[in-house]
């Protein structure tokens, strides 16, 4: 049986655009989206006032007219606001495009006109009937008036109850709402850096080691050179573990460690990235047990690898 | 290794030079994605266009193959967060709106309201039985009217009112003035199709809170009409109702189809699981909800300038039902052949 693969909490990683290839994308945190709601709702009412104040006080329009007006941009800024809005910028309102996050259609094609009107229609229980309870003139003492809160609460509470925090509108439409993906092209370690001091040696067992988990933990590491004398410190305890772990013999100095970590993530990621090709991926250190607990049939390695994932230690 | 100096090329892994191979090509993408976000692709020329379009198939082939080859990190985050960006410019909707809404009311809208025979059922029962059920109350006991209808609706129409100014407020002549009939037909439009909406949106909660306030809707209407049909009014009640209901009241049913619709999926989803009818059944329910926020619209210019204007009974029945008919007919005729599509 094949162990499925964990999904991480506020992504999706099974999106699947018509290439074929899935692609990730972070969902946008509630907090981020109910941010962009009232953006837009202070956007869209501010601006109106505004506007209808200007007209009034320049006299352009007044009287009758302007209240019709006033009437009409009152409708305007519900629901149309958000259709028109989400019609023209694929996706977004201004709101979202202040907080950077954007609808997607869940189906992996594009968002199409009908979901984006059936998204925002449904903005009317979700977004506007609990606004308009909340602040009118409702007498909420009443049993009618308690009942409505609590079922107002639950419907307010959809976002939280679904994984893909979908409200009652994205799921009719079938979309989703996610961050705008940043995309920052870091150097490569294994080509971008000094020459080192020192050329290493390591051997095949030296390699055989560690897996794709504590390459990529090492990988974060060397992201980040060390600044304080904290950081020194860590780095100098890793190279110790490492040196300790793959029985490296060689006396390395202090002021070496630094480039036998590079020089031992290159030879690592090698390594592991042949292995992989020849379908003998190494997902962390305890491959070797995996294998064994496949060929004997437990799954003995697996509580292991949890605890290690707790510990986070590489 | 100290035997002889590896060339550069041994010397790299190949995973960085599958990198070196490909940066350019993705450097460039972004910069054509950054152009494409901000003034959408029309900012891009021609060749910039078709650039983007095969670049953005090869950042889609470099993902494909880093998963398989590199366990460089960064480097997968990276293709991944460039490819969902050029995802996002590249299957931006492209439908231009004009042939899209002309097709929406040439077959979509038609053919969603005659395979909505059901939910359309319900809608309209709600409001004859809200009709029937509070006319027939207040013929027992005129006091419900004081019940149903709120005294701020009524505007002194109330059954101790005498004839003849219930038969002013029909045929009322005062504030006819143009600019106020704007600001009513304004008010009327923002109105009733905010409570279309809200009669709409409240049905995906198993259909009862539609049904329920459209229910009401035909219990407000019932004693109203039944004061005057006391005062021996009831013809031209007739007439002032239908020039604007016909098409206002068929607009609310047909928004609590809509959400009838959204109901059903969700109270019997069939063979599928309640969010995928609740998404099969939405596309129907929209286009519904559209067609009401349509008539609504003619609805407010009809009874904010044309009630106002026409005082004949007649013709304001002509009127009101010659829409009604219109509306029925393309409903029923168009859109026959072919598909939404």
């Amino acid at each position: 049986m094949k162990p499925k693969k964990p999904r991480r909490k506020g992504r999706i990683e099974d999106f699947v655009p018509p290439e074929g290839v899935p692609i990730a994308f972070n969902l946008a945190s509630r907090g981020t989206r109910l941010g962009a709601q009232l953006l837009d709702i202070v956007i869209t009412y501010g601006s109106i006032t505004i506007l209808v104040v200007l007209l009034a006080w320049s006299g352009v329009v007044g009287g009758a007219p302007l209240f019709a007006l006033f009437l009409l941009l009152t409708f305007f800024v519900r629901i149309p606001y958000y259709i028109f809005a989400e019609l023209i910028w694929n996706g977004r309102t201004l709101g979202k495009r202040m907080t950077r996050i954007r609808v997607i259609s869940a189906t992996g094609q594009r968002l199409t006109p009908h979901q984006i009107v059936a998204r925002n229609l449904m903005k009317e229980v979700e977004v506007f009937l609990p606004i308009s309870t909340l602040f009118g003139a409702n007498d909420l003492n009443t049993w009618a008036g308690v009942s409505m809160v609590v079922w107002m609460f639950f419907v307010l509470l959809v976002p939280f109850l679904n994984r893909n925090r979908q409200r009652l509108g994205d799921m009719i439409a079938d979309t989703l709402v996610v961050e705008m993906p940043k995309a920052v092209l870091l150097p490569d370690l294994t080509t971008d850096k000094k020459p080192l001091r020192k050329l290493f040696h390591f051997n095949p067992e030296h390699l055989e080691i560690y897996g794709r988990y504590e390459l990529q933990t090492l990988e974060t590491l060397l992201r980040n050179p060390p600044k304080t004398q904290d950081q020194y410190d860590r780095m100098r305890a890793v190279a110790r573990t490492i040196i300790d772990k793959i029985g490296y013999t060689e006396n390395i100095a202090p002021i070496d460690q630094w480039d036998f970590l590079m020089a031992f993530y290159e030879k690592q990621r090698g390594f592991l990235e042949n292995r992989h090709l020849f379908g003998d991926s190494r997902e962390d250190k305890f491959h070797a047990e995996v294998a064994d607990g496949l060929e004997a049939g437990n799954s003995g390695a697996d509580s292991k690898r949890s605890k290690m994932e707790r510990n986070k230690t590489p | 290794m100290s035997a002889f100096e590896p060339s550069p090329e041994q010397q790299t892994i190949r995973s960085a030079r599958f990198r070196q191979e490909r940066e350019n090509g993705w450097l460039r993408l972004e910069k054509l994605i950054v152009t494409a976000e901000r003034s959408g692709v029309r900012g891009l020329s021609y060749r910039e266009t078709l650039e983007l379009s095969s670049l953005y198939r090869q950042a889609m082939n470099s993902l494909s193959a880093a998963r398989a080859l590199s366990m460089d990190k960064a480097l997968l985050t990276y293709l991944e967060q460039l490819c969902a960006r050029a995802y996002l410019v590249v299957y931006a909707p492209q439908e231009s709106i004009v042939p899209a809404i002309l097709r929406l009311f040439s077959h979509g809208i038609p053919q969603a309201f005659r395979r909505s025979g059901v939910a359309l059922t319900i809608g309209f029962l709600a409001m004859t039985l809200g009709a029937l059920v509070g006319f027939t109350l207040f013929q027992r006991d005129p006091t419900w009217f004081y019940t149903f209808v709120p005294a701020e609706l009524a505007g002194g129409r109330t059954p101790q009112a005498s004839a003849d100014f219930l038969r002013d407020t029909l045929y009322g002549t005062t504030g006819n003035a143009a600019d106020l009939l704007t600001v009513f037909a304004a008010y009327l439009f923002s109105h009733n199709t905010q409570i279309a909406i809200l009669v709409f949106a409240l049905g995906i909660f198993a259909a009862l809170p539609s049904f329920v306030l459209t229910f009401y809707n035909g219990l407000l209407i019932g004693p109203f009409v039944a004061i005057f049909v006391d005062a021996g009014l009831g013809f031209d009640v007739f007439g002032w109702l239908s020039i604007h209901g016909v098409t206002e009241l068929a607009a609310i049913c047909i928004a609590c189809a809509g959400g009838a619709q959204l109901g059903l999926a969700v109270l019997i989803p069939g063979q599928k699981s309640r969010r995928s009818a609740l998404r099969e059944k939405g596309r129907d329910a929209v286009k519904l909800m559209i067609l009401a926020g349509l008539m609504l619209i003619v609805a407010a210019l009809v009874e904010g300038y044309l009630r106002q204007l026409v005082q004949p009974t007649e013709w304001r029945l002509v009127i009101g039902w010659g829409l009604g008919i219109f509306w029925l007919g393309w409903l029923m005729l168009a859109g026959r052949h072919g598909h939404a599509q």
